[in-house]
């Protein structure tokens, strides 16, 4: 394997709330509830999921807005809960994000050259020309040109928008990015724009990327491995091509199959009834037994957690059904 | 399900649509000469991206465009044999939500929160159908049954927010299918749901649709959905339809650059591409739309002559047709 940039080891984040208005029910919301696996330098890992899986929160533990229940974060080999003072700022200089809305992440009252510039400004004291310079170079390695410097983000379309948050993003020259639904609010036609700017900016910096995403055509296209969770818990991990070749876990299925395909002769696969479940005293044994369609008679699968093992190499999943292959 | 639509088969009718929005300095033509049919039975998709107009297209055939701002300046909707651009307000009310019912994209705004989900979805039937107390309750209960929602009784009872997002989503469903309309429209009616519930939902019209043969037009920029779900295609862009025709030929064979541009352009599952196919630049702003063939700017095949004139529109067999300078000079 190359080089291991970023690894979430049991990760778990517990809110508060859950209860009616006499108590509080605890810390009863099992947003994320013990989640693993690992960002390789210059790869793509995908955090694929319906909402209220958690994959956001798990995002937003990476990027230090919340705080753990349980569970390690380690970047380049170190457990980012010991990072203070420097080495948490080289943190959060290494590891930046990329959010869904590009009208909510912009400041609207902000000039691009201070928006791009700030990072610049507060991490390396940039100024004056210096700075001008840079945020002219950023702005056209996304594809826009140094002269909108001076607009205010009004003045710029969705896609350019999200144009702007990748340049501010890249600015203080990250390893690790986190896109979340990073053109799920833009057109289609500008959202090939955005992903293929993504993917040249991947090959010519090295950059690794986390994509938050529930659209698994996307991911497909850019990501090297899938990571998909179902209510706060991992139920598959695998390289792409293992993945979308040999799913292995029921959930997984019934996602890939209820994709409608822009392919008149392709037929819609069986979809799965009922909703996703809610985090909120989530369903007892494995998760998604209430809807599984392979769920085992037996109490098996209503009691009993499944066990996240390896299949097959590289290939991990928690279900009582699939059984490791024979060595 | 496909069919081949006849003259006495056609449920609607839009000829020539335009509608405007007038502003202070300027003015915005949201739907720009916009001409299609629906046949009984039939599923119709209006694609096209944000701007592009089919939003309006469908206001306009409910007669509900914003006021003030919009106005329908020109066309003719016919549904069956009545124009429904020369009804009073009075007899249009006859139509909408009973003949013809809309299921718009957000299940937050489109319910009211404080009243019961039964309250709601008895409304069109006190409305249209005249029934009250027992009788109007047993269609409510009917109609909540057909979208598939448990325990009814208990359901209609509720508030909105007691329900999920797919839930909120079939209620509207219900709400619009409760009178029987001969046509429903979905404007990006699952936008906001998970893949799975989203599945759901697109079966769940499927099988309404082929219990009821009823009509129904698909809004969406989702080229999944249309292909799963449409019989025939409109892509529209800048207020215009430039292509139209059975899914399967759009599909197979896109005449128009637009249309085979945003074809290439989305991921397809299975199919690994090395890089999307990108279309440059940002669709038109309304105020301004560029002369002569409106896509123009983005179009890697424009000719001189597409900076000049709007093409004409080059039937392609039966009511296949297209408007782009390419395929008319081909031929």
């Amino acid at each position: 394997m190359a080089n291991r940039l970023l690894e979430v080891e049991g990760l778990a984040k517990h809110f508060r709330g859950g209860g009616n208005w006499l108590s509080s029910g605890g810390d009863s919301i099992r947003a994320v509830d013990g989640v693993s696996f690992s960002v390789e330098e210059g790869e793509t890992f995908a955090l694929v999921g319906e909402s209220g899986c958690g994959k956001t929160t798990v995002a937003k533990m990476i990027l230090l807005l919340e705080r753990p229940t349980r569970g390690a974060i380690s970047f380049q080999g170190k457990d980012v809960s010991s990072f203070r003072g420097g080495s948490l700022r080289e943190y959060k200089r290494l590891v930046q994000a990329v959010f869904q809305d590009p009208y909510s992440s912009l400041n609207p009252r902000m000039q691009v050259l201070d928006i791009i510039g700030e990072p610049l400004r507060v991490h390396q004291g940039m100024r004056g020309r210096d700075l001008r310079m840079r945020v002219g170079e950023l702005l056209e390695n996304v594809g826009l040109n140094p002269v909108t410097a001076s607009f205010f983000p009004h003045q710029f379309s969705g896609g350019q928008r999200q144009r702007i948050a990748i340049a501010r993003a890249l600015a203080l020259r990250p390893r690790l990015i986190v896109l979340d639904e990073p053109v799920s609010g833009l057109d289609v036609s500008i959202r090939a724009q955005i992903l293929n700017l993504l993917v040249d900016l991947q090959r010519d910096l090295g950059l690794s990327y986390l994509l938050i995403s529930h659209d698994l055509a996307i991911v497909e296209h850019m990501s090297h491995r899938v990571g998909v969770m179902y209510v706060g818990k991992m139920v598959e991990l695998a390289t792409r091509d293992e993945f979308y070749g040999n799913t292995l876990h029921p959930y997984s299925n019934a996602l890939l199959s209820s994709v409608p395909q822009p392919d008149p002769d392709v037929p819609m696969g069986t979809t799965i009834g009922g909703e996703v479940a809610s985090p909120i005293n989530p369903p007892s044994g494995c998760r998604f037994h209430t809807r599984c369609p392979i769920y085992l008679e037996t109490n098996m699968c209503r009691e009993v957690e499944p066990e996240w093992r390896e299949i097959l190499s590289e290939h991990l999943t928690a279900c009582h059904k699939v059984e490791p292959a024979v060595v | 399900m496909l069919r081949e639509s006849k003259e006495d088969d056609i449920l609607l009718r839009v000829e020539g649509l335009k509608t405007y929005f007038f502003q202070r300095t300027a003015v915005l033509k949201a739907v720009d000469g916009v001409s299609f049919s629906v046949a009984q039975g039939e599923a119709v998709g209006l694609v096209g991206e944000s701007g592009s107009g089919k939003t309006m297209t469908c206001l306009s055939l409910m007669r509900l465009v914003p006021q003030p701002g919009a106005r329908i300046v020109e066309g003719e909707i016919w549904f069956k044999g009545d124009n429904l651009l020369e009804m009073t307000e009075q007899e249009m009310r006859a139509y909408r939500g009973h003949r013809m019912a809309i299921v718009m994209q957000d299940p937050q705004t489109s319910l009211n929160p404080v009243y019961t989900v039964g309250e709601q979805v008895a409304e069109p039937v006190r409305l249209h159908l005249k029934e009250r107390g027992q009788q109007a309750m047993a269609r409510v209960l009917d109609s909540l049954r057909a979208v598939r929602i448990p325990r009814p009784e208990l359901r209609l009872g509720q508030y909105p927010h007691q329900f999920s997002g797919g839930m909120r989503q079939r209620v509207v469903a219900a709400m619009g299918l409760t009178t029987q309309p001969e046509l429903l429209i979905a404007d990006e009616p699952t936008t906001s749901l998970d893949v799975t519930i989203q599945a759901q939902f697109l079966r769940l019209i499927r099988e309404l649709q082929q219990d009821s043969g009823t009509s129904v037009i698909w809004v969406t920029h989702d080229l999944g959905i249309v292909a799963q779900m449409c019989d025939r295609v409109n892509v529209m862009y800048a207020g215009r339809i430039v292509e139209s025709g059975r899914v399967r030929q759009i599909y197979k064979e896109p005449q128009h650059p637009y249309t085979r541009a945003l074809l290439d352009s989305v991921p397809l599952m299975g199919a690994r591409r090395e890089k999307l196919y990108q279309i440059e630049g940002q669709p038109p702003d309304l105020r301004s739309i560029p002369e002569g063939c409106p896509f123009w700017p983005r179009c890697p095949e424009a000719m001189d002559k597409c900076k000049e004139q709007y093409p004409p529109r080059t039937s392609l067999g039966s009511e296949d047709f297209v408007h782009c300078w390419l395929t008319e000079e081909g031929r």
